[in-house]
């Protein structure tokens, strides 16, 4: 099956599973992971006590995605997770950032995207969240676009879902260790 | 009538108070601070104050994290650190100084002053380029 596969994207679904069809091989079995920022394995929603989560909120403007994809290689070489789950991490985040860039607002009208990267449990959770007009077609582009298969492919699992009062936001977890692929 | 152009919303790093925060501050400086235009002796230097500032601020927040709102302009680049507990500003300054060196913000930043919030206290740090004529 493709990894771009006819799933529905519709907000407040959970994509979970089967984004293994675009996993490569992994050749990191060992990683050890820093002891110092993994105290964290719960797993409520919305709490401001986790032990090593970072919070990046930016004016949405493409030349900070570059600085997302910048934070995100820190947070992930601190924790020495595999660079295949790395490089799905940043592509996954670059397109969630981009769409965010792209869409969220009117044009000429700044606002922010926020960025909150923790680890949870077995996972990193990445949360890209905005304040702007919320998903819906877009007049500028004819099909619903490679973004949000994309993510869909590159993550374990995936939430969309309205942000509070305006906006949205993207709910992106990523196994810190990928399964190691059958013989 | 004229209607004002919108201010950006700022750039903000909140981190918890460990030891992720040396890594991601430092990036997120050393980016702002070369998309500023500061040349690289001004932009090694803007690095080592957010070095030192992720190494000193954990000491001195009123929570356990960090927080630093970052502001680019024209060849500067202001750091905005806190809220800080009550004396921590000044701490944190005098904590920066390193033996035999001295005070490294202090000798670095050409702005550098603690403001009391409702929040708690803020420590303001402003690097700048200006190219000076013979």
């Amino acid at each position: 099956m493709s990894c771009f596969g006819p799933r529905r994207q519709t907000v407040g679904q959970v994509f979970r599973g089967d984004s293994r069809a675009v996993r490569r091989p992994t050749s990191v079995g060992t990683a050890t992971l820093v002891t110092a920022l993994n105290q964290d394995d719960s797993a409520d929603e919305g709490s401001d006590s986790r032990a090593s989560d970072v919070r990046l909120t930016l004016p949405a403007r493409p030349e900070n995605v570059a600085v997302v994809r910048h934070v995100l290689g820190a947070f992930a070489e601190a924790l020495l997770l595999p660079d295949t789950v790395i490089e799905d991490m940043r592509l996954a985040v670059t397109e969630a950032c981009t769409n965010v860039v792209r869409h969220a607002y009117a044009d000429g009208e700044p606002g922010p995207v926020e960025i909150l990267i923790r680890p949870v449990g077995d996972t990193l959770q990445v949360i890209v969240s905005d304040e702007g007009r919320g998903l819906r077609p877009s007049a500028a582009s004819s099909g619903p676009g490679l973004g949000l298969p994309l993510i869909a492919a590159l993550t374990h699992e995936l939430e969309i879902e309205p942000a509070g009062n305006a906006g949205s936001r993207l709910r992106m977890s990523f196994l810190r260790e990928q399964p190691l692929e059958p013989a | 009538m004229t209607t004002e152009p919108q201010r950006e919303p700022p750039t903000r790093v909140s981190v918890v108070a460990g030891p992720l925060v040396g890594p991601v501050l430092r990036r997120v400086v050393g980016m702002l601070a070369a998309r500023a235009d500061l040349p690289l002796d001004r932009l090694d230097d803007a690095v080592l104050v957010a070095d030192l500032i992720a190494a000193r601020a954990p000491a001195h927040v009123t929570g356990d994290r960090v927080d630093v709102a970052l502001e680019p302009g024209p060849r500067s680049l202001a750091l905005r650190v806190g809220p800080l507990r009550a004396g921590g500003g000044e701490a944190l300054i005098v904590d920066a100084a390193v033996p035999g060196v001295g005070n490294v913000i202090e000798q670095l930043a050409d702005e550098l002053t603690v403001s009391p919030e409702d929040s708690g206290e803020f420590l303001h740090v402003r690097l700048a380029y200006a190219a000076t004529t013979a």
